[in-house]
């Protein structure tokens, strides 16, 4: 005998199949929307079909968005100078957040990650590529993950856009702030002499 | 619970919930091994960059009969990789010798001779800046240490000794070299170079190895070659492409 009613355990298996979510979990919030008012439930399916519906990528900086151009790469007020390249769209929020960057974005797509198959093909490296031709960006600021794939990807677009006459930065990595130096790693503070600067 | 401690290799680690890591290492004393690092993908984290491909770090971890992840508790640096990751070839190289590593052992069987291979060839990767022959050494070693190297010296089919200016034939399903007279159909030839570079590898230690051949293109190709028969026998072994190799017979 079955444990639950079929359309119960398709909706656990759906569930499931979210990042992060198991089997108890999965079952946790599919009797909690059982519990809840149809609407408030419905809601969720139709947030979901709406935003599968409305989002793309941006034909100019792949950024997840409901407009293209997204907002970033239409809004004259933005430095056109200076584009911040990212792994992920979700990363664009965390640069935001500092209110110092008033550049562009680019999305690659993910990072070089020889272990699950992703070369420079895989990532939007190309267009990126195109939208230095045009002569106005100055400096690419590789804001890339501090690890041993968000470094391989960023020396390998820096040796890609040096040669076009372009300024290739990248974020400093060391020691976080609030944290005690005690406890820091011999790569992080070595990281973060590295990038020390003048005071 | 009691806590243990052991000298280990981090082979490769996920992202695991909002801010964990599920990590798997190779311990020297209890073979390879996987856990959960609470917390390390958070800024603050006391696991720093201990836990990035390769890191050579002293790890302590409890571990519960019932469970089939151990929790890892402590990490300390020993020697970090993470430089030799910047050059792109290295990269796909070292990432071969984890997901090598990954393929190949058990679980929990300690192997120290593995634990020492994959050691001295990433080392040798991050001193030298070069892979070709640190990945062909390491792939033949892998292959010699599973008991699959065949015999570099005498023909698997007629037992005649491979002439040393003679190609020889491979193919990763038939356990042995043959000679040219009992090559079989879908059988590819073995270049004497790359045979020799074999012999080489098999009688002297990496380091040694590497003032001895020659570093030109010559000495490359013979090192591709030897990598691409190794690689060959391994996925033969463990039933399944290599995701890495992939990359490595692209052009970057």
């Amino acid at each position: 005998m079955p444990d639950f009613a079929p359309s119960v355990s398709r909706l656990i298996d759906e569930l499931k199949r979210l990042p992060g979510i198991g089997q108890k979990t999965a079952q946790r919030l599919a009797f909690y929307l059982l519990r809840v008012d149809r609407e408030q439930a419905l809601a969720l399916s139709d947030a979901i079909r709406d935003a599968k519906d409305k989002i793309r990528h941006c034909s100019v900086c792949n950024n997840l968005t409901d407009a293209d151009p997204c907002l970033f790469c239409t809004n004259s007020t933005r430095n056109r100078s200076m584009i911040c390249v990212v792994e992920e769209a979700t990363n664009i929020q965390a640069v935001e957040k500092t209110r110092q960057f008033n550049g562009l974005y680019h999305v690659l797509g993910g990072s070089l990650s020889p272990l699950q198959g992703i070369g420079p093909d895989k990532l939007n490296i190309k267009n990126l590529i195109e939208r230095l031709k045009g002569g106005t960006v100055e400096e690419i600021i590789v804001a890339t993950s501090p690890t041993a794939e968000g470094e391989a990807t960023a020396v390998y677009l820096s040796k890609l856009i040096k040669p076009l006459g372009v300024r290739v930065s990248r974020i400093a990595m060391g020691i976080p702030v609030g944290s005690d130096l005690e406890y820091a790693d011999e790569v992080t503070m070595l990281k973060a002499m590295e990038g020390r600067r003048d005071l | 619970m009691p806590v243990h401690e052991s000298e280990a290799i981090i082979l490769q680690s996920y992202a695991l919930g909002e801010g964990d890591r599920l990590v798997s290492f190779l311990s020297r004393t209890m073979g390879r091994m996987r856990g959960v690092a609470a917390g390390a993908r958070k800024p603050k984290s006391r696991f720093g960059s201990t836990l990035e491909r390769l890191s050579h770090v002293r790890i302590w971890y409890f571990e519960r009969e019932t469970r089939e992840l151990v929790r890892i508790n402590q990490c300390e640096m020993i020697e970090s990789f993470l430089s030799a990751f910047s050059d792109y070839a290295s990269s796909i190289a070292l990432a071969l010798f984890s997901e090598i590593t990954g393929a190949v052992l058990p679980e929990k069987e300690a192997s120290d001779a593995n634990f020492r291979l994959l050691l001295l060839a990433t080392q040798t990767v991050k001193r030298t800046g070069k892979c070709e022959l640190p990945l062909a050494y390491f792939a033949l070693w892998t292959v010699k240490l599973g008991g699959w190297l065949p015999s570099l010296d005498r023909c698997g089919q007629c037992g005649q000794a491979l002439a040393a200016n003679d190609p020889a034939c491979f193919s990763p399903s038939a356990a042995a070299l043959a000679c040219g007279k009992c090559r079989r159909p879908g059988m590819r030839l073995v270049s004497p170079p790359a045979l020799s570079l074999a012999r080489k590898m098999v009688a002297e230690r990496l380091d040694r190895l590497q003032d001895g051949v020659a570093a030109d293109a010559a000495g490359a190709r013979a090192a591709r070659e030897v990598t691409e028969m190794m690689l060959d026998i391994i996925e033969h072994q463990i039933d399944r492409k290599l995701v890495s190799r992939e990359l490595l017979e692209s052009p970057a």
